[in-house]
């Protein structure tokens, strides 16, 4: 019932009393490594490659992510796709890449038991990586009908369109999913010189969630890093984003509801201020929930929530049947807030809250990882994913309402619907509308 | 003298054995005087405990005239009750108590769950005990909650999966749609009274139709004194209501039916085929060769991903069955390359025609799916807070023993098995299959030539 949409990203991880040890970080060969012992039977790693989508130009986007995609499913020097992929299934081995705004990420999943198969092939993958041509027809052809399916997700194009929209001129507009022309275009050999390009040591840090003796994991990661060049140094560059003024950009689209997005502004993860805007913005989630849904019955899915990446923004999300009350409920509450500021009540339980959070984001070695990796990369010290709780208790009240003050401002708005279904005047004029009066019933 | 004590106390631990479920290690299950059933599960991996409670309600105990209310009802739960009798004050206990907190309606289960710190424990279970036994139902609540409900309908009609999910499962459950479709009907949500909520609850919301579990870092016998203290005196129904309120059989698909939906939403084309297949009540070995038939084909080494992906028809193909007390769907689903949507509609076929044939996966195949199925296992106990909601699961629509049997009586499924579901459930079966693609694609690949019974 509830979305959990309101997690923030940012959440981080509370060393657990059932772990055997504490975590650390070696450097190998030049490179971090980050190591959590995790007391269980599965074993974790990420191979985290910074830059995103810094890395590429907006023709291109789209290489990254083809490129993460290759190294599993377009063979090795040593295993062709198929054999490759054969040996994974014997142990239900999970070998994939992902990629996001900042950074890709190459992932290994396993049974600690058989982490001895799936290893080499995770090292092969990265080293010796093949590209065969023809397997690469056929994954570009996937990832063309892939985003043809993003295309009919809602929530997807919705996402994309505000990225676009709120973005446009700015290393965040491109999507790292890429575009169909620029899919088109790609070749085998371009993509695996990309991949060359940005797989180096400069660029990347290592996360292992599990329990592998240190010995026997200095091996292994130093003979993975031997086999990856230093390449020029790399920093990841910060910018942010502040709408001068409220906008609002609408798309008809043959949907059920109305979907709309808004983007503000936001701190970025390793600045003053991020602690307590996020206390304030899964507060402001929760006033969302309660003014949008529960009083006025406007939506299932309201949701407000802030990114802390390399460009960090704040979101307020809706689908309504009614954007234009949406919206005087939604900027009367901002407007409320920013007026009375949030109660110091609310200011301890949402710490309460997090402290749940961060233990339930404990649980599992993959989540466990993800926190580590964005505590490394967005806020420069893995350390923090490890004393967020008591890092959030200095944070007082007053701290939350000047970060909501200071960061809630206009909004870019973008729509996808039935246009003539909603004003976009209530969306940017600059006083903010009244409520309209409640229906009755009966 | 000592013979018969011995034999008499080995009659009494007979007598607890057999109303005690098999449970893995660390799981505990007792049943209160009113009928309710109490699970924990002591896990310390984190400092949190779980707690959940799950109702032998959902779709399947919905006629026309009910469709959509037992999700509804979830909502409900979250509104008001005689100890937070607004949602606001209800809001506000969960923050008080740092919750994490949600429900869910399926189509056998209806299922409520809070997560917080272990030393919440009793708050919790008195927080859920007054939203689950002393609801209020207002006119006024209600009416902000039908628009809320119906907007979750509404997200999902505009999404070209759901709408093809829609259309293919009306045509394959006839006129007990109803009864498989947890999402309901517009005009049943939106014309939904406090009347209407109050029969729901006295017919299911009763001790003997449900399950609490506790899990996580908790002392299994404080758990129990307390769920015994707190819900012990939860007024049981007369009788069973899954036998005093019986569910009507489903009939089976009479023919094969084929349907082609065009929406401008879906950009690309996809397919949907469903038969009805094996259910817990009737056939539970064939709801474990469907599992393993299923995680055969997801192998990559498997015909019908060769067939299929390796040849670059589709970008991915998947088999899945639906482990059910009443008739379970296998449903394929299928996101063809839309120049290849002819070839792969007669590759599907083409494979699906050799399911039953002796060669169509290797002991190398089933050995590796099993090999799977027992890493699943591991994963599948990795999340404290998960296990809850995958043994209510079990329970609503099989048994705690076949939870508990699952992965040991997985290993023992032969290729006679799966051959026998095979044949039983799907090879010359009637089924429905439907494609949803946008008008443009539909006049350039045409499948209303070949998409066809």
């Amino acid at each position: 019932m509830k979305n959990i949409i309101c997690c923030l990203i940012i959440i981080a991880a509370i060393s657990v009393h059932a772990q055997q040890s504490k975590p650390y970080d070696m450097m190998v060969n030049g490179v971090k490594v980050i190591v959590v012992p995790s007391g269980n039977e599965i074993i974790q790693v990420s191979l985290v490659i910074k830059g995103g989508v810094q890395n590429y130009a907006a023709n291109k986007a789209g290489i990254e992510k083809m490129a993460m995609k290759a190294l599993t499913e377009c063979g090795t020097e040593k295993d062709d796709k198929n054999s490759f992929k054969n040996k994974l299934d014997e142990v239900d081995g999970q070998v994939y890449g992902y990629t996001q705004k900042d950074a890709s990420y190459f992932q290994l999943n396993c049974i600690k038991s058989d982490l001895e198969t799936v290893w080499p092939l995770y090292v092969d993958a990265l080293t010796i990586p093949k590209f065969d041509a023809k397997e690469f027809d056929r994954i570009r052809e996937e990832a063309i009908n892939n985003l043809r399916q993003q295309e009919s997700n809602p929530d997807a194009d919705l996402q994309k369109m505000a990225m676009e929209t709120a973005f446009k001129g700015m290393d965040y507009a491109k999507s790292p999913s890429g575009t169909i022309d620029n899919l088109k275009t790609l070749t085998s050999t371009e993509t695996k010189n990309y991949f060359k390009s940005i797989l180096t040591r400069a660029k990347i840090f290592i996360v292992v969630v599990g329990d592998i003796p240190k010995e026997d994991l200095e091996k292994k990661m130093g003979s993975l890093i031997e086999k990856i060049p230093q390449g020029k140094t790399f920093e990841l560059k910060r910018s942010s984003y502040v709408p001068q003024a409220n906008s609002f950009v609408p798309k008809q689209k043959d949907v059920a509801t109305n979907y709309i997005m808004g983007i503000s502004s936001a701190p970025a993860a390793n600045s003053k201020d991020y602690l307590a805007s996020a206390l304030a913005s899964n507060m402001f989630y929760d006033k969302m929930f309660l003014e949008v849904r529960t009083k006025n019955g406007l939506s299932y899915a309201p949701a407000a929530y802030i990114t802390n990446g390399a460009t960090p923004y704040s979101v307020m999300y809706v689908t309504t049947k009614e954007p234009d009350k949406f919206i005087a409920v939604a900027r009367n509450t901002v407007d409320k807030l920013k007026k009375d500021g949030f109660p110091a009540d609310d200011v301890k339980n949402t710490k309460t809250t997090y402290a749940t959070y961060q233990y339930y984001d404990n649980e599992a070695n993959s989540s466990l990882c993800s926190m580590v990796a964005f505590n490394e990369l967005e806020v420069g010290d893995w350390h923090r994913a490890f004393t967020l709780k008591e890092d959030l208790q200095p944070i007082t009240p007053a701290d939350v309402n000047t970060v909501f003050n200071k960061y809630i401002g206009n909004f870019t708005w973008v729509y996808q619907g039935d246009p003539k279904q909603v004003n976009p005047t209530l969306f940017t004029q600059k006083a903010t509308p009244p409520v309209p009066a409640e229906k009755k019933a009966f | 003298m000592k013979k018969k004590w011995l034999s008499l106390c080995f009659c009494w631990f007979a007598l607890i054995a057999i109303g005690q479920p098999r449970l893995p290690q660390n799981y505990y299950w007792q049943k209160l005087d009113n009928g309710l059933e109490v699970v924990v599960i002591e896990n310390h991996k984190v400092p949190l405990a779980t707690i959940e409670i799950a109702v032998k309600n959902g779709a399947y105990t919905e006629g026309p005239e009910y469709s959509g209310l037992s999700h509804l009802f979830e909502h409900m739960f979250f509104k008001a009750n005689k100890d937070y009798p607004d949602q606001e004050k209800f809001l506000k206990r969960t923050q008080e108590l740092g919750a994490i907190w949600n429900g869910t309606t399926g189509t056998e289960r209806v299922n409520y769950f809070f997560t917080f710190d272990k030393d919440s424990l009793e708050a919790g279970l008195k927080f859920m005990n007054a939203a689950i036994r002393f609801p209020i139902y207002r006119e006024e609540d209600m009416q902000k909650e039908r628009p809320v409900v119906d907007g979750e309908f509404q997200r999902g009609e505009s999404d070209p999966g759901f709408q093809l999910w829609i259309e293919t499962n009306k045509r394959v459950w006839g006129d007990l749609f109803t009864r498989k479709n947890p999402i309901g009907d517009h005009d049943i949500i939106n014309t939904a009274t406090p009347e209407k909520m109050m029969v729901i609850k006295d017919k299911y919301y009763v001790p003997n139709n449900s399950l609490l579990v506790v899990c996580g870092d908790v002392n299994p016998d404080l758990a129990f004194s307390l769920a015994k203290k707190i819900y012990g005196d939860w007024k049981p129904a007369d009788m069973d209501p899954q036998k005093k309120y019986p569910i009507p059989d489903f009939k089976p698909i009479e023919k094969t039916n084929y349907f082609i939906k065009e929406s401008s939403i879906a950009k690309t084309p996809t397919m949907m085929m469903i038969w009805q297949g094996p259910d817990f009540r009737n056939d539970s070995v064939g709801t474990l060769a469907a599992d393993v038939f299923s995680r055969i084909l997801s192998l990559n080494s498997s015909k019908w991903q060769q067939a299929l992906i390796d040849k670059g028809f589709a970008s991915s193909a998947s088999i899945n069955y639906q482990t059910s007390r009443y008739v379970g769907p296998i449903e394929i689903d299928i996101t063809p390359i839309p120049g290849k949507l002819k070839e792969c509609y007669q590759e599907v076929m083409n494979q699906i025609s050799k399911f039953d044939k002796e060669d169509y996966f290797t002991d190398a195949d089933l050995q590796k799916a099993k090999e799977g199925l027992k890493r699943q296992q591991i994963r599948q106990m990795e999340r404290p807070s998960s296990l809850a909601s995958q043994l209510t699961f079990w329970w609503c629509s099989t048994s705690l023993n076949y939870m508990t049997d699952y992965f040991p009586a997985m290993d023992k499924i032969t290729r006679d098995d799966i051959r026998k579901y095979v044949s039983k459930y799907i090879s010359g079966k009637p089924y429905v299959a439907g494609m949803i693609i946008n008008a443009e694609m539909s006049t350039q690949y045409k499948p209303t030539d070949y998409f066809k019974n």
